[in-house]
């Protein structure tokens, strides 16, 4: 639970190594702008942290608890008392628009690679935390901290040309694709690249097999679940969203509709710009609506279901142990419930027994009433009502049919963060709750 | 003019680089299309006009006038058309070539050029490589090769280098096409019947193929089906004995036989009842197996977190339905017999069965 001896002499090598890359990459970078001349400034700042990250190295690899540096223990309890799912995805959400609106801001070379180095010191830190290592340095997890790296870095990379382009086209320039359409030829450099990277990915997955083995555990058994019991990294995302839908919307609807409104994507789109070069001004809501997919329904998800989801799939902050005797008060309540119940003071509308099917049915229509009107105004109102104001140039431009489908597939795409935030504001669990027919939404 | 010959890939990449402008001297064929005489650029659209003109648009209107026509009378007009079309374009085959590199003189550029302002001038749109490779092959042999080029050459010329012949055949087929339409559908049904012969052979090629396959694909489910059903079944048996009544006091769940047979027998009360009933270890959301934690009296699941109360109902997590119940009663011998076979669903009111629980 709280640092000691034996974990420090463990992690003190490994973070020893960690800092000293830190400093190596940082040298690099000073060597580089100072050879450029112009960016003497920034070369210097660069050489001061590398110096800076000698000095932490040679204090973890001392390895004694008071010289490691770590997070105070202050700001380590206040993060876990903090961190909740709530914040957690408000806070991406949150963090994504700043993202996005400053993302002039933020591709700028030397700002990026300021970031990138408070992500990594931040990250040393942290490790120096005993609960935190288990589970970062966790062999299944390690593909993850990888994921969250590269991810910013291609995303980054990705938006710089963008931004470039944006303002060329402000500008009335040519895009940078343009300019320097050099086409190279698929034989044999595109073959050979490839041909290179493959025995390079081979031989690193190789290593990384090696040094960081896959757990052999106990046989499989099918009444004994692991706790907590995980899907694979790239199914937490939907484990995730099945904490908050039944089985048949959150693992076959939902990931369907992703496949199939990727396929719909050139069908419904009928924006010509942004075609074979990077652009985020002229397609803003194309982009906004993938970002928001990727980032904020499936790889935070991920990041969640991997990093913050403990024994008994509860939440845990990122400096917590994890207990699995951690009680969490949770009293989740169906919509008829809440409207039957505890609105109209009245017991749910129930059959008398021995009723026929049909009045049993009509019954069970008549408690599910408040629910399938929800979601009927939700999915038949909302479409027609979004298209004369807020969608008004998208349905004049893809006509009913198309408009229709892209719609619903927003509005699907959106029921997820909203029954997401409904489970945590009001402990809704679900809106359409027919269990007699296993038909839960 | 143009030489006949096929030409290399060098010479097509020749081409089309010399068509960028940067390349060095054009090679043979591209020279040959621009030795030709350069005519006057507007000779090519009054060409094209023409070509219009003498299409023959009478061959569609025996269609329009009588009943629907046969497949057969379709096609027997289409091959009229194209034989007149030929006819058309024998003419306009010899001034295209020229009047092609005329759209452009510039003499740096000529092989993509003529292409690029053939497609350019009717589509508007940019060169392509599609283009450029027909511009290229233009230069060898003009004839319609690319979409770009399409437009602007709607009849294609097969028989150019006999066009005395043609000259003296197809006006006949336009002429008589109109008042005589029997005659060209004759002809076609005749071509008919060869591709019809080829369509036979072929598909039913296909068909023993894929009357094979479907054979086969039969035959090999149902050696698959056979192993549903296996000779001998290791499974423990559905019913079983788990002690007598004092073995479990009230209030409490007994989770030793969860191992081997995926059951709590619990003692609690239901609805104010108090009752011995087993559970079934399968959460009701995704079937994963919950834990029972004693200190806080409930069932949680580590998959998605949902929790039961003792009782076996869902209060959070995404459950959707309470735990399922086991058949439990007292057998003859005085001791608790579970019988795995019955389950019970409380959501169906069958918790008010008898069989699902033993009173205490």
């Amino acid at each position: 639970m709280h640092s000691n001896g034996f974990f420090l002499k463990d992690v003190a090598g490994f973070l020893g190594g960690y800092y000293s890359c830190i400093a190596i990459m940082n040298g690099i970078a000073a060597l580089i702008l100072w050879r450029k001349k112009g960016q003497v400034g920034w070369a210097l700042v660069w050489t001061a942290l590398a110096i800076a990250m000698m000095v932490l190295a040679s204090l973890a690899l001392s390895a004694s608890p008071g010289m490691v540096p770590a997070l105070p223990a202050s700001v380590r309890s206040l993060v876990n008392r903090l961190s909740g799912p709530m914040i957690y995805t408000l806070g991406t959400f949150a963090l994504l628009a700043v993202l996005f609106v400053f993302r002039s801001f933020f591709v700028k070379p030397m700002v990026a690679w300021g970031i990138l180095n408070a992500m990594l010191v931040l990250m040393g830190l942290s490790m120096a935390d005993e609960n935190f290592a288990a589970i970062v340095m966790k062999p299944d997890n390690v593909p993850i901290v990888g994921l969250v790296f590269l991810l910013a870095f291609f995303t980054w990379l990705a938006t710089k040309q963008a931004v470039v382009n944006d303002d060329r086209i402000a500008r009335g320039l040519p895009t940078v694709e343009k300019e320097n359409d050099e086409k190279v030829l698929v034989w044999p450099d595109l073959v050979y690249t490839e041909l290179i990277c493959m025995v390079a990915v081979m031989a690193f997955l190789l290593v990384w097999a090696i040094f960081l083995p896959a757990p052999l555990e106990e046989p499989a058994s099918s009444v004994k679940t692991p706790n907590p019991s995980k899907a694979p990294w790239y199914f937490l995302g939907l484990q995730e969203m099945l904490v908050y839908f039944d089985p048949w919307y959150a693992g076959v609807v939902l990931p369907s509709l992703v496949v199939f409104g990727l396929m719909a994507m050139p069908y419904l789109d009928f924006n010509k710009k942004g075609n074979g070069y990077y652009s985020i001004e002229e397609r803003k809501f194309s982009y906004l609506t993938y970002q928001f997919g990727f980032f904020v329904l499936w790889i935070t998800l991920i990041i969640l279901g991997t990093f913050l989801r403990g024994p008994n799939w509860n939440f845990f902050g990122p400096f917590e142990y994890w207990t699995p005797y951690k009680v969490e008060v949770l009293n989740n309540v169906d919509l008829p419930q809440m409207f039957w119940v505890n609105l109209l003071d009245q017991p749910l509308p129930k059959a008398p027994a021995g009723a026929s099917g049909l009045v049993q049915a009509g019954y069970v229509l008549l408690r599910e009433a408040p629910g399938l009107l929800v979601m009927g105004a939700y999915l038949l109102l909302l479409p027609p009502l979004l298209a004369v104001t807020v969608f008004r140039g998208f349905f004049a431009k893809l006509g009913l049919v198309r408009y229709m489908v892209m719609a619903n597939l927003m509005l699907l795409m959106l029921t997820l963060p909203i029954k997401m935030i409904l489970r945590w504001t009001l402990n809704l669990k679900y809106i359409i709750s027919i269990p007699e027919i296993s038909l839960n939404f | 003019m143009a030489d006949k010959k096929k030409m290399s890939v060098a010479e097509i990449l020749a081409a089309a680089r010399s068509a960028d402008g940067k390349g060095g001297a054009p090679p043979s064929a591209p020279q040959a299309a621009v030795e030709s005489e350069p005519a006057q650029p507007a000779v090519e659209k009054p060409a094209a006009e023409k070509l219009a003109a003498d299409k023959p648009k009478p061959a569609a209107k025996p269609a329009a006038g009588g009943a629907r026509p046969s497949t057969a009378d379709i096609l027997a007009m289409a091959r009229a058309k194209k034989e007149a079309g030929g006819e058309a374009a024998a003419k306009p085959a010899a001034a295209k070539p020229a009047a092609a590199p005329a759209a452009k003189p510039a003499t740096a550029k000529p092989a993509a050029k003529p292409a690029a302002a053939v497609g350019a001038a009717k589509t508007g749109v940019q060169r392509d490589t599609a283009s450029i490779l027909a511009a290229a092959r233009a230069g060898a042999k003009p004839g319609p090769v690319s979409k770009a080029d399409a437009p602007t050459r709607p009849a294609p010329k097969p028989r150019e280098a006999k066009p005395a012949e043609e000259k003296a055949a197809p006006p006949r087929t336009v002429a008589t096409l109109p008042s005589k339409p029997l005659k060209p559908a004759k002809k076609g049904e005749e071509a008919e019947d060869r591709r019809g012969f080829l369509q036979i052979a072929l598909g039913s090629a296909m068909a023993v193929g894929f009357s094979a396959l479907a054979v086969t694909g039969g035959l090999f489910s149902l050696g698959l089906a056979r192993f549903m059903f296996p000779n001998v079944l290791a499974e423990p048996p559905s019913k079983f004995k788990v002690g007598f009544k004092d073995a479990f006091p009230s209030g409490k769940v007994e989770t030793k036989y969860v191992p081997q047979y995926g059951v709590w027998v619990v003692n609690g009360d239901f609805q104010g009842l108090q009752q011995i009933y087993a559970l079934k270890t399968v959460c009701t959301h995704l079937g994963c197996t919950p834990s029972w934690l004693e200190a806080e009296q409930k069932f949680k699941c580590p998959c998605h977190g949902s929790g039961f109360y003792k009782d076996g109902v869902n209060f959070e997590g995404p459950a959707p339905r309470p735990l399922e119940r086991y058949a439990i009663r007292v057998a003859d011998d005085g001791q608790l017999e579970i019988d795995k076979s019955k389950t019970f669903q409380e959501e169906l009111g069958q918790w008010a069965d008898p069989d699902s629980y033993v009173t205490v």
